[in-house]
C-alpha cells in the first residue's frame, strides 16, 4: 500500500537534495576564465575599453561598473579570497586607501617613462600599487539658461559661490558619501587653509540647497534645471553639456584639486599575467583613446595619448599641487570628514 | 490494493540507504572542493590529484576529510545488519549528527591558508595545507548526513514517525543557518569591531550612541535631528497616509458601486512591478524645479518654483505611491471578511447606516487598519532607493547605513551598529503587531457562509473614499502614462519629440555573420535578471510553502523561535544583507562571491519571509483533519502535500511565485554588492543609468521591465490556475512589497 | 472485484501519550478482537479521540507498545498503517469529485486507475450512493458525505476502520439510520471498527464491546449489557443509561448476588466484590414501580415517596419522586392509572437494573 508513496517521497527528497547541490556548486569560480574588472568611470567607457582590449588580446573581459565607495568595498569584504582581478578608473584616492590597507599588488610598467608627472606621482604615493590613467580637475557646472534668464553672472572663483544671488542655488555631494565632495573639502583647506576652508564652507552653506549623495548628481541636477551651480569634476559637466543640456563648466581662478583616476592590480588575481596585459593597456595610447571614443573627457595620463578637443585644458587650469599623500591617509580624512560633520552637517537643514 | 504490512524497520531502511549511498557517493566519488583539481586558490598547490574527500585525505595530506567517512561506516553496519534493526534510528541519529558537526568544523577551522583562526594554530601547530570551498562532493555529503540525522530522529518517533517533516524541518534549518544567521552573525559582529577585527564595547556603546543618530536638535533650534528620528517620523507619516489610502480604496472597491474595481486592481499591481527610483524618476520630472506641473503652476499661476520635492515631501511622496497598494490589498481583505450579516443585524437592530458603521463596522476593521499602518511602518524605515534620490538632506537610517559603508568613511562598524538599530526597530514593530493581534480575534469568516449582502456606505464616508481614493488612482496613472511616454521622448522635460532612440540603445537586434547579433546595451543584464528570477522563484516558493507547512502543520518543540528566524531575513534591510552576504560566503567552506548562485540564494532567503506568510494564511483555512485523512489513507506527507494541499493552496502559489518573481527583478539594495561582472542584474544597470543622468535608457529599460512582469504574472496565473471547491474562494493573499 | 475486509485485533499494552507534564492517555491497555466493533466512550476529553488518533498513527504513544494484526506498529507513521479512519468532518477533499475522492487512497497506493475507479463505483455502490461519483462534495447533503467518508474508507479494505465521532454533524433522525447502517456494513463485512463517541446510546446500539474512558483511563471494558447492568463504578453507573444514585449498606452476600439493605427494605443485587459497609446503588429509571397507597400503609417492600412531578409521554410516564434518600426519577410503563402529581406513593424495586458500586 506503500511502496509507490515511499517511491515518490524518496524521488521527492532527492529531487530537493539535488537543486540544494546543483545550486550549492553551479557555477563555482573558474579559474583563467574572462578577466575581472571593476570599472569606475561611465559604463560607455567601461564598455569600450573592455571591447577594445578582447579585440587586441581575445581575453574576455568581464567588466562591472561600480562607484568608488562600492568597488572599495567590495575589494576589502573579497580580500581574503579576491573574485577580482583589476580595479580600472575611480578616483585616486580609493586606489591609495586600497593600496595602504595592502589589498593591492605593486606593479611597474614598462610604459612609466611615457606617463605624466602627475601619474607617476600616483604611483609613488602608493608604493608602485597604483598609477594614473587620466585626471579629471574639480570645478563648477552652471545652467546657461537659468544664469541667463536670471541675470546673473557665471561663477568663476571659489568666493564667487558666496554670492547672495546664488543663495539656494549650489549643489555639492556629502564628502561623507562622495569621493569627489572630498576632494573638494581637501581642496579648500589647501587653497584656503584649514580653518579658511571652514570658514568658507559655513558662509557657503548657505547657499547650498542640498548635499547630494553621489558626486555627480549635481551635474545631473544643473542639466535638468533643478540647481544653477554644482561643484563636480569637471569632465561629469562637459558630458552633460555633450548630451546636449544647457551646461558650461568654469575652473575655479583660486586654483583646484584634481583626482587621478588610476588603475591597481588586486593583490591575490588568480589571472596575474591577464591582469599585467590589461594594465599595460589601460596606460597605453590606444587604450586611453577608447575615453574620447566614448565622449568622455578627462585628461589622459600617456603623454603618447591623443588629447580629445572637448577635454578641459589643464594647462588652461589653475592647478594646486595636491598633496595626496596627507589627503589621502585614513587618519586625515577621518579627521577632516569629523569636523565637517560636526561644523557643516550640523547646521545644515 | 493493500500492500503487506511491514516493519518499521523495513520501512526504515530503503530511504536510509539512498541517503547512506549518497553520502558514500559524496565522499568517494564526488570532487570535495568546488573546481577541484584545477583550482589553483588551493594554497599550496596539492601534491597529488585532487578529488574527493577520500582521495585527497589519503594522497595530498587533508587528512581532516577522513574522519567523515566513519559516521558512513558506522550507518552503513546498522543499515546492513539486520541484529541492529532495534537500534538503527540511534545510530543513524548519531552518525548524521557527528558526520554534520565534523563537516561543518573542519570547514569553518581550516581556510584557504590553513588553520582560520589564530588559536587553533597556537593549539596544535601550523598546518602545512589549507582548503578550498565546499563543492559537489561536500555538498552532498553534508546533506546525506542531514538526512541521516532526521531519519535517525523520525525513527525515535519524533514528528509522527515522519521522516519527510523530520527532513523538511532539518532542511530549513540548516538552510536558515547557513544563509539567514551565518550571513547576519557575521556583519552584526563587526558593529563592535575596533577595525583591528577584535571586539570592544566601548566601541560598540559610542557607536550605537552616536549623537548624529538620537540627537532632538531639529525640535530646539534650526538643525537637523538625528537620524533615528527622521526615520520614524518619516515612517509615521507614510504609514498613517497609505493606511488611508488603503481603507478609501477597500471601501470603495468592497462597499460601493464603482463599476472600474478591475482598474484598481492594476492599480495595486503596478507599483509593485515597478523597479526602483522610477517612482522617484517621475516625481522629479513632474515636481522637481523644471517639473511639468510646476513649470505649469509656474506659468498659470504663478506659483513660485520651489525645490520642495527635495527631502522629507518627496520621499513622503513616492512612497506613499509605493506602499499605498500594499496597504489597499490588507485592507480590503479585512473589509471583505466582515461578514454582512452582523452589519444586517445591527441595523435590524434600528441602527441606521451611519451608527452602523460606527459601532459595527470600523471597530471590525480596526485589526485591518493597525496591520496595514505597521507593514507600511516597516517597509518604510526599510526603504532605501526613494530616500537615496528625493532624500536630499533629508538623511533616514537606510540611507546611511549605505554610505557608511560605500561612502568615504568607509566604516563598516558604524554601518553594522546602524544595522542593528533598524533591525531591532523593525522588530519591534513586529512585535507590537503581534501583541496587538494576538490578543483580539475579530474574525468573522466563519466555516458557515453568510447569506447577507454588504451594507452600502454613509453617505459621508462615502464621498470621502471617492474624493480620497479616486484622485489618488488618477495621480498614479498619469504618472505611469509619463513613465512610459518618457521612454520614447528624445530628452524628457528638454526635447519631448519622440523617439525609439532609447529603446535601440537598450534592446537593438542586429545581423552578423554568425547569426543574430544581441547588440542592445542591456540584452545581457536582461537575460541574467530573469535567469535569476525565474531560478529563484520556484525556489522560493517551495522553500517558503515548505516552511509554511511545517509552521501550521505540524507541532514541534521550539517553533515559535524557529518562526521567528523565518522571519528574520525580512526585518533586515537589502543594504545589511548584501554586504553580510559578501562577508560570509567569499571564503571557505561557503564560497559563493561572483557566481549566479549567490543571487539566487539571496533573492531565496529574502523573499521567503513573504512567501511563508502567503502560505500560512492560506493553510490555516484548510482543515486539518483532510490532510490527516490523506494520510490515513496511506499517502505519505509528500504525496499528501501534491494531492490535497498544493491544489487547495493556488491562490498562495501564485502570489509566491509572483512576488519572488517580481521582487527578484526590482530588489536592488541587497544585490548591489552581489551582481558580478558575470553577472549584472537589470536595477544594477538601471541604477548606473540613472547615475549618469541617463533618464531616457533608465526609463525605456523599467518600462520594458514592467510589461516583461506583467506578462509573467499572466502566465503565472494561467499556469497555477484557480482551485476549484465549489464554494466562494478565499480572499487573495497579500502581496508584500518588501524593503529594496 | 469486491470489496472484502482483512480484518485484524489490535492491542494497547501500557500505552501513555503525554503532552509536557499532562497526560492524555495514561497508561492504557485493551484489546480488541479481530472483526468487532468496539466503541471508545466517555466525555470530552476523556483521551478517546486521543486512543484512537494513536490506532491511526496520527498521534505517537509516548510510552507502551501497539499492535496491530500481533506486529507491532508503535513507530510506524499513518501512512504505513493499514487503517482507515472516517473523520468527524468527514474531510472530504473539495477540490475533487466524489468518486476521485473515494478512489485516493487506491491511486496513492498504486493501484492502477482503471480499476480504482471500478472499487471506487463499487464502494459508492455500498454505501448508496451509485451515481454521485461526479458530483463535489459540496454539491452533496451531509449524510451522502458522510457515506462517502465510509465508502472512502472501506475500498481499501483496511485492517482496522476507524469512525471519529461520525455522525454528530447530523441530524437526529439521520444519525439513527446511518448508525444502524454503519452497523450493519461491519457485520456484514466483517470489519474490525473502533468508534468513538460520547453518546451512550450510540454507543450501546452499535458495539460489541465498549470501552469506557475517564479522565485518561479506562474505566470498564465490557459488552453494553455488562456495562449496563453491572457498572463498577458511580461514573459508569451514572455515564451509561443514567442512574439514581442511592445509598445503602451491602449487609451479606451468597452464590454470586449480595443483599443490599436500603432502609428497611432489602435488594438482591449481583455482587460487586465489595466488602460489607456502605455502597452506593445505582437504581436504572425503569426498575422502580410506583404504587398508589391509601392512608396508613406501610409498605414493607418498599420506599414512601411524595410526586413531585407527573409527565405523560405517550408510551410511558415519566415521574420526579421526593424521598428520604434524594430526588428519584422513575420512567414506569403504566399510563393506565398514572399516579398524579402532588400524591403520596410508594416506590418498589423490581429484580433487575440495580447494581451496588463503591461509593
Amino acid at each position: 500500500m506503500t511502496s509507490a508513496g515511499n517511491w515518490i517521497k524518496s524521488v521527492g527528497l532527492g529531487i530537493l537534495a539535488a537543486g540544494s547541490v546543483i545550486a550549492l556548486t553551479a557555477t563555482p569560480a573558474k579559474a583563467q576564465g574572462p578577466l575581472t574588472v571593476l570599472c569606475g568611470v561611465q559604463e560607455e567607457w567601461c564598455k569600450a575599453i573592455a571591447v577594445a582590449f578582447e579585440k587586441k588580446t581575445g581575453t574576455a573581459v568581464a567588466m562591472s561598473r561600480k562607484s568608488a565607495g562600492e568597488a572599495l568595498a567590495q575589494i576589502r569584504a573579497e580580500s581574503a579570497n579576491p573574485k577580482t582581478d583589476v580595479w580600472w578608473g575611480g578616483p585616486g584616492d580609493p586606489h591609495l586607501q586600497a593600496a595602504e590597507e595592502g589589498l593591492t599588488l605593486a606593479y611597474e610598467s614598462p610604459q612609466f617613462a611615457d606617463l605624466q608627472p602627475w601619474a607617476q606621482s600616483q604611483y609613488k604615493q602608493s608604493q608602485g600599487r597604483s598609477v594614473g590613467i587620466y585626471a579629471g580637475a574639480l570645478g563648477f557646472v552652471y545652467n546657461t539658461e537659468l544664469l541667463a534668464k536670471r541675470k546673473i553672472s557665471a561663477p568663476k572663483c571659489w568666493a564667487d559661490l558666496l554670492r547672495p544671488e546664488f543663495r539656494e542655488e549650489i549643489q555639492i555631494a556629502n564628502p561623507n558619501a562622495s569621493g569627489t565632495a572630498y576632494t573638494a573639502l581637501a581642496t579648500l583647506v589647501q587653497v584656503l587653509g584649514e580653518d579658511g576652508a571652514f570658514d568658507y564652507l559655513k558662509k557657503l552653506n548657505d547657499n547650498v540647497n542640498q548635499y547630494t549623495k553621489s558626486g555627480s548628481a549635481p551635474a545631473a541636477a544643473v542639466a535638468r534645471s533643478e540647481t544653477l551651480v554644482g561643484i563636480i569634476f569637471m569632465h561629469d559637466g562637459i558630458n552633460q553639456k555633450v548630451n546636449g543640456f544647457p551646461v558650461d563648466v568654469a575652473a575655479p581662478c583660486e586654483g583646484t584639486g584634481y583626482e587621478i583616476g588610476s588603475v591597481s592590480i588586486i593583490k591575490g588575481t588568480k589571472n596575474l599575467d591577464t591582469a599585467k596585459a590589461f594594465y599595460e593597456f589601460a596606460l597605453s595610447p590606444e587604450g586611453q583613446a577608447t575615453g574620447a571614443e566614448t565622449k568622455q573627457f578627462q585628461m589622459p595620463s600617456n603623454r603618447k595619448a591623443a588629447i580629445p578637443p572637448e577635454a578641459p585644458k589643464l594647462e588652461a587650469i589653475r592647478m594646486i599641487d595636491y598633496n595626496f599623500q596627507k589627503f589621502g591617509t585614513a587618519e586625515e580624512r577621518k579627521r577632516l570628514l569629523s569636523r565637517w560633520d560636526a561644523e557643516i552637517k550640523a547646521v545644515a537643514k | 490494493m493493500p500492500g503487506p504490512q511491514k516493519f518499521a524497520g523495513d520501512v526504515m531502511r530503503p530511504r536510509s540507504a539512498v541517503w547512506l549511498a549518497l553520502g558514500w557517493v559524496g565522499f568517494a566519488l564526488l570532487p570535495w572542493f568546488a573546481g577541484s583539481g584545477t583550482q589553483p586558490t588551493l594554497a599550496p598547490p596539492s601534491p597529488g590529484p585532487a578529488g574527493s574527500a577520500l582521495i585527497d585525505g589519503l594522497t595530498n595530506g587533508r587528512w581532516w576529510l577522513l574522519p567523515a567517512a566513519l559516521p558512513l561506516i558506522l550507518a552503513l553496519v546498522a543499515t546492513a545488519l539486520p541484529r541492529l534493526h532495534a537500534r538503527q534510528p540511534a545510530i543513524l541519529l548519531a552518525s548524521g549528527a557527528f558526520g554534520l558537526a565534523w563537516t561543518a568544523a573542519q570547514g569553518f577551522a581550516i581556510g584557504l591558508n590553513g588553520w582560520a583562526w589564530g588559536w587553533l594554530g597556537a593549539l596544535f601547530g601550523p598546518l602545512p595545507l589549507g582548503q578550498g570551498g565546499f563543492g559537489a562532493g561536500a555538498a552532498l555529503t553534508a546533506l546525506s548526513f542531514l538526512f541521516l540525522m532526521t531519519n535517525g530522529f523520525a525513527g525515535l518517533g519524533f514528528m509522527k514517525g515522519d521522516r519527510f517533516t523530520a527532513g523538511a524541518i532539518g532542511l530549513v534549518l540548516a538552510a536558515i543557518a547557513a544563509f539567514v544567521f551565518l550571513p547576519v552573525g557575521y556583519v552584526l559582529s563587526g558593529a563592535g569591531d575596533t577595525g583591528t577585527g577584535a571586539f570592544s564595547a566601548a566601541a560598540l556603546w559610542s557607536r550605537l550612541a552616536a549623537p548624529d543618530i538620537w540627537r532632538l536638535s531639529c525640535l530646539t533650534e534650526a538643525k537637523a535631528c538625528g537620524v533615528v528620528w527622521n526615520s520614524v517620523f518619516l515612517a509615521v507619516m507614510t504609514g498613517i497616509a497609505t493606511t488611508l489610502l488603503g481603507l478609501a480604496f477597500a471601501l470603495v472597491a468592497v462597499r460601493t458601486g464603482f463599476r472600474a474595481k478591475k482598474l484598481l486592481r492594476v492599480l495595486t499591481v503596478l507599483p509593485i512591478i515597478t523597479p526602483p527610483f522610477v517612482i522617484s524618476l517621475a516625481v522629479i520630472l513632474l515636481f522637481g524645479r523644471n517639473g511639468t506641473v510646476t513649470l505649469v503652476l509656474a506659468d498659470w499661476f504663478g506659483i513660485p518654483v520651489s525645490r520642495w520635492i527635495y527631502g522629507l515631501p518627496g520621499v513622503l511622496l513616492t512612497q506613499t505611491l509605493a506602499f499605498t497598494p500594499i496597504s489597499f490589498l490588507v485592507m480590503i481583505g479585512v473589509v471583505q471578511g466582515i461578514g454582512p450579516s452582523l452589519e444586517e443585524a445591527a441595523q435590524t437592530l434600528r441602527a441606521s447606516r451611519w451608527v452602523t458603521f460606527r459601532t459595527v463596522t470600523w471597530p471590525l476593521m480596526r485589526p485591518g487598519v493597525a496591520n496595514a499602518f505597521l507593514i507600511s511602518f516597516i517597509e518604510s524605515l526599510a526603504d532605501f532607493g526613494n530616500p537615496l534620490i528625493l532624500g536630499g538632506n533629508f538623511e533616514v537610517l537606510s540611507t546611511k547605513i549605505y554610505f557608511a559603508v560605500v561612502g568615504a568613511q568607509n566604516d563598516p562598524g558604524r554601518a553594522a551598529a546602524l544595522g542593528i538599530i533598524l533591525l531591532c526597530m523593525c522588530l519591534g514593530a513586529f512585535w507590537v503587531q503581534r501583541q496587538w493581534l494576538g490578543k483580539k480575534s475579530y474574525a468573522t469568516v466563519g466555516g458557515k457562509g453568510d447569506n447577507g449582502i454588504p451594507s452600502q456606505l454613509p453617505r459621508g464616508i462615502k464621498i470621502a473614499a471617492y474624493a480620497t481614493a479616486l484622485p489618488w488612482a488618477a495621480f498614479t496613472f498619469v504618472l505611469y502614462g509619463l513613465i512610459l511616454f518618457g521612454g520614447f521622448t528624445e530628452n524628457w522635460g528638454r526635447n519631448n519629440s519622440l523617439t525609439l532612440r532609447h529603446y535601440l540603445a537598450a534592446f537593438d537586434l542586429s545581423w552578423g555573420p554568425g547569426g543574430l547579433i544581441w547588440s542592445g546595451r542591456a540584452w545581457g543584464s536582461l537575460f541574467t535578471t530573469i535567469e535569476v528570477a525565474a531560478l529563484s522563484a520556484p525556489l522560493t516558493a517551495a522553500v517558503g510553502l515548505l516552511t509554511a507547512y511545517l509552521l501550521v502543520r505540524q507541532r514541534f518543540k521550539g517553533q515559535g523561535a524557529f518562526e521567528f528566524l523565518t522571519m528574520l531575513s525580512f526585518a533586515i534591510p537589502g543594504t545589511v544583507i548584501g554586504i553580510s552576504y559578501i562577508l560570509a560566503f567569499n571564503q571557505p567552506p561557503i564560497e559563493l562571491t561572483g557566481t549566479v548562485t549567490i543571487l539566487i540564494v539571496c533573492f531565496v532567503f529574502r523573499n521567503m519571509p513573504v512567501s511563508i506568510r502567503a502560505g500560512v494564511a492560506a493553510m490555516s483555512q484548510i482543515d486539518r483533519s483532510l490532510d490527516e485523512c490523506s494520510l490515513t489513507l496511506g499517502a505519505g506527507s509528500v504525496q499528501t502535500i501534491r494531492r490535497v494541499i498544493l491544489p487547495l493552496l493556488r491562490p498562495a502559489i501564485v502570489a509566491s511565485l509572483v512576488y519572488s518573481f517580481v521582487r527578484a527583478i526590482t530588489s536592488i539594495s541587497a544585490v548591489i554588492f552581489l551582481v558580478s561582472p558575470k553577472y549584472e542584474l537589470a536595477t544594477a544597470y538601471i541604477v548606473g543609468r540613472v547615475e549618469q543622468g541617463d533618464f531616457g535608457l533608465a526609463i525605456a529599460y523599467s518600462s520594458a521591465l514592467i510589461v516583461l512582469m506583467s506578462v509573467v504574472i499572466a502566465l503565472i496565473q494561467l499556469l497555477v490556475g484557480e482551485r476549484r471547491i465549489g464554494r466562494r474562494t478565499a480572499t487573495p493573499v497579500t502581496l508584500q512589497e518588501k524593503p529594496v | 472485484m469486491s470489496i472484502a475486509s482483512k480484518p485484524a485485533g489490535v492491542e494497547f499494552r501500557n500505552v501513555s501519550r503525554r503532552y509536557g507534564n499532562t497526560a492524555a492517555v495514561d497508561n492504557v491497555s485493551f484489546t480488541i478482537e479481530s472483526g468487532t466493533l468496539v466503541t471508545l466512550l466517555g466525555p470530552s476529553g476523556c483521551g478517546k479521540t486521543t486512543t484512537l488518533r494513536m490506532i491511526a498513527g496520527l498521534e505517537m504513544a509516548s510510552s507502551g507498545t501497539i499492535l496491530i494484526g500481533g506486529k507491532d506498529v508503535t513507530r510506524l507513521p499513518a501512512t504505513d498503517r493499514n487503517v482507515t479512519m472516517v473523520f468527524q468532518s468527514y474531510a472530504l477533499f473539495p477540490h475533487m469529485s466524489v468518486a476521485d475522492n473515494v478512489a485516493y487512497g487506491l491511486v496513492v497506493s498504486g493501484v492502477r486507475k482503471r480499476d480504482a475507479a471500478a472499487k471506487a463505483a463499487e464502494g459508492l455502490e455500498l454505501v448508496g450512493l451509485g451515481g454521485y461519483g461526479q458530483r463535489l462534495p459540496s454539491e452533496l447533503s451531509g449524510g451522502q458525505q458522510q457515506r462517502v467518508a465510509v465508502a472512502r474508507a472501506l475500498v481499501l479494505e483496511p485492517e482496522v476502520l476507524l469512525f471519529d465521532e461520525p455522525l454528530s454533524n447530523l441530524d437526529a433522525k439521520l444519525r439513527r439510520k446511518m448508525r444502524d447502517d454503519i452497523r450493519e456494513l461491519q457485520q456484514k463485512l466483517g470489519l474490525t471498527s473502533v468508534y468513538v463517541t460520547h453518546d451512550q446510546e450510540e454507543a450501546l446500539a452499535v458495539s460489541d464491546r465498549i470501552i469506557v474512558m475517564n479522565r485518561s483511563v479506562i474505566a470498564q471494558t465490557g459488552t453494553p449489557d455488562e456495562l449496563y447492568r453491572r457498572p463498577n463504578s458511580r461514573f459508569v453507573a451514572d455515564f451509561i443509561g443514567g442512574a439514581n444514585l442511592i445509598d445503602g449498606e451491602l449487609v451479606g452476600r451468597s452464590g454470586g448476588m449480595a443483599t443490599v439493605a436500603l432502609g428497611r427494605v432489602t435488594l438482591s443485587v449481583p455482587d460487586p466484590g465489595l466488602p460489607a459497609g456502605g455502597v452506593l446503588l445505582a437504581v436504572r429509571p425503569n426498575a422502580i414501580r410506583l404504587r398508589t397507597v391509601s392512608a396508613g400503609e406501610t409498605g414493607g417492600d418498599g420506599i414512601p415517596v411524595t410526586v413531585r412531578k407527573a409527565t405523560y409521554l405517550g408510551s410511558h410516564m415519566e415521574y420526579g419522586l421526593v424521598s428520604e434518600f434524594g430526588d428519584l426519577f422513575v420512567v414506569d410503563p403504566n399510563v393506565a392509572t398514572p399516579v398524579p402529581a402532588g400524591a403520596s406513593a410508594l416506590a418498589t424495586f423490581t429484580g433487575d437494573g440495580i447494581a451496588a458500586v463503591a461509593r
